[in-house]
């Protein structure tokens, strides 16, 4: 899971609505995979993320040189956006679980697929 | 004597030891011959898609089409030195170089009469040029072969490889060839997430295995005769003859005038013989298999054809750093034809059963092997991720997606009709709170047109309908609605309110 996707995800555990979302991340494999890149597409990623919800994820993955948040001219700020670009697309969570942050249900990733799946109970009116 | 047997004979007489001979059969002579040879070239497309493979052919090739009447065939001119641009078409099943057209044929009363025509066509027809095509197609083939074994790949433990059996191996002549591959792949079956796999099928480069040897052989009897089939396709009411018949004696006057030698499962040229009502078309195919299976190594029980995945794709006009999710992925067709030409945006690919998440995943594994040899990229990754998920109750932020795309069940192979009266409003609704209002947009395949339009009647505050794609899927009469997401934002029923009732 890439840290652009759980930065899509929320959890839709009932009743939770909009405070599902950061999900909290944890761990316990992580690879780093080197994709080609797209400075352009960097960029216009930039207004479409989630900047607390990247930092939280980032954090917890013990990532460095992370932005804090964008900068002044950061479409030709070719450092900042190969930091973006590391961070949103290179950082693959393996194995861990994401924690949906209102009701504390935990998802679990593994081969670095997150099971989103709630039970029959969970989905029921 | 026809410009294959002259070239062929050029080559027996040239003195040499082998690797001279091997040079010279990759060599190109005919290539500078034909440097500025124009030709006609058909595909076949999903149909349906016509227009939307005219728009590609067009985008890429710089070339007009013509729209066949016989559906799901689009005819364009190229030079032959964008032969491999036409390759990389990715709304083509399958490429042919036409021989000649009719547009209006006049066939005669009788069945004997007919076929004694078409015995007679095959001496008149002006084959020289698509037969240079041809043989300029076969060699750029090997040479992409020849490329691929010098480039090595660099072992990761973590490729899985959809393999396929290795007795599966079929002789064919792709342009992949496995051989830098096999010590780095995974074994197919030590893969933990292939052993629950239910089937599987050999249908794509990566997963049919060409080794040294059967290379140098056929180079060794490519100067010798050529093995061919004519394969025949007929629609119309008014015909009175079969396909069969007309491609035995079309065949027969083929070898005949050719001295090829007749082979319908280990054939050099496949000789097309399309007729449609009064239209027949007489090519020479360029491409073996389908193109249509090429990014799918692990089949599922309904996986959609990756021509069609790209049509469905491009109707959407996918713009840079668009988020595109395919919420019911299965084997993954859709996100991953996705993340190999759009490869500026992001996409999803989803589904709730563990089976087909795995599936898609070990595709896209596959994929990224692919590219790697392909383009001798150091990539590994490709802008595509898996979730497992419940479409109903997707956990994604509202308004977060650009682009939905995704193949419906159709209740005939896959669910079932009276699940999809509650699960299509169900999916509806999710994708319409999902999707980014005002420029979101989706394109949803089903067979189930009854059920789709009477839950999307339901919902014209978010959804409005723009076009519909009639298409043929395997025999089914299906659609692609192409819906665009209105401006208005998606109101959350209050929580108690969450139970569906279908209309």
């Amino acid at each position: 899971m890439k840290l652009l996707t759980h930065n899509l995800l929320s959890s839709h555990v009932r009743g939770v609505g909009p405070r599902g979302f950061p999900l909290r991340l944890q761990a316990t494999e992580v690879r780093i995979n080197p994709v080609e890149f797209n400075p352009d597409f960097v960029a216009r990623m930039i207004p479409k993320v989630e900047w607390a919800a990247l930092l939280e994820a980032a954090d917890t993955l013990h990532l460095v040189e992370v932005p804090k948040g964008p900068i002044e001219g950061y479409e030709h700020d070719e450092k900042f956006l190969r930091q973006m670009h590391h961070v949103l697309l290179e950082v693959d969570v393996l194995e861990g679980t994401l924690q949906c942050p209102e009701s504390g249900r935990l998802f679990p990733i593994s081969r670095g697929i997150p099971n989103m799946l709630l039970s029959d109970e969970e989905t029921e009116t | 004597m026809s410009d294959v047997q002259e070239a062929t004979n050029q080559l027996l007489d040239v003195n040499l030891d082998e690797n001279w001979r091997s040079i010279q059969v990759t060599g190109s002579d005919p290539r500078s011959e034909s440097e500025h040879l124009q030709v006609t070239v058909g595909a076949t497309v999903p149909t349906g898609f016509e227009q939307t493979a005219a728009d590609e052919v067009r985008e890429k090739l710089g070339s007009s089409c013509k729209i066949s009447k016989d559906r799901g065939k689009i005819y364009f001119d190229i030079s032959v030195e964008s032969l491999a641009q036409v390759h990389c078409l990715r709304s083509v099943d399958n490429l042919f170089v036409v021989v000649k057209q009719f547009k209006d044929y006049q066939f005669k009363e009788t069945k004997e009469e007919v076929l004694k025509d078409f015995e007679e066509l095959a001496g008149k027809l002006p084959w020289s040029d698509p037969l240079k095509v041809w043989k300029i197609n076969t060699s750029f083939k090997k040479k992409k072969t020849k490329r691929k074994k010098m480039n090595q790949s660099s072992g990761k433990e973590k490729i899985d490889n959809g393999q396929g059996d290795k007795t599966d191996e079929k002789d064919d002549k792709k342009g992949f060839t496995n051989n830098t591959l096999d010590s780095h792949i995974l074994d197919y079956y030590e893969n933990p997430a292939i052993r629950e796999e239910i089937s599987t099928l050999v249908g794509d480069d990566l997963a049919s295995c060409k080794d040294e040897k059967d290379e140098s052989s056929k180079e060794e009897t490519h100067p010798e005769v050529l093995k061919f089939r004519v394969t025949c396709n007929r629609a119309g009411e008014k015909h009175c003859f079969s396909s069969n018949e007309a491609a035995r004696d079309f065949g027969g006057a083929v070898q005949d005038h050719f001295k090829w030698k007749a082979d319908m499962t280990n054939f050099d040229v496949e000789v097309l013989l399309n007729i449609h009502d009064n239209e027949i078309v007489v090519g020479i195919a360029l491409t073996e298999e389908s193109l249509h299976r090429r990014n799918i190594t692990h089949f599922g029980p309904t996986t959609l054809r990756s021509t069609l995945a790209y049509g469905m794709l491009r109707l959407c006009a996918p713009q840079p750093t668009d988020i595109i999710v395919d919420p019911m992925c299965g084997t993954g067709a859709i996100p991953i034809e996705g993340a190999t030409e759009w490869s500026n945006c992001y996409h999803i690919a989803g589904d709730n059963n563990p089976l087909a998440v795995n599936r898609a995943a070990n595709n896209i594994s596959s994929l990224l092997t692919k590219s790697q040899i392909k383009e001798g990229k150091v990539s590994w990754g490709l802008p595509i991720d898996a979730v497992q998920w419940d479409i109903c109750n997707l956990p994604l932020r509202t308004g977060s997606v650009d682009i939905i795309v995704t193949d419906m069940p159709f209740g005939k192979r896959m669910g079932s009709k009276k699940r999809n009266w509650n699960l299509y409003p169900a999916c509806l609704q999710e994708m319409s709170r999902v999707c980014r209002p005002g420029t979101g947009r989706a394109a949803l395949l089903t067979q189930d047109k009854k059920c789709f339009t009477k839950a999307l009647s339901g919902m014209g505050h978010v959804w409005r309908k723009v076009h519909t794609v009639w298409v043929n899927i395997g025999g089914l009469h299906a659609a692609v609605y192409l819906l665009k997401r209105t401006p208005q934002a998606f109101v959350h029923p209050s929580e108690q309110d969450r139970e569906r009732t279908p209309w």
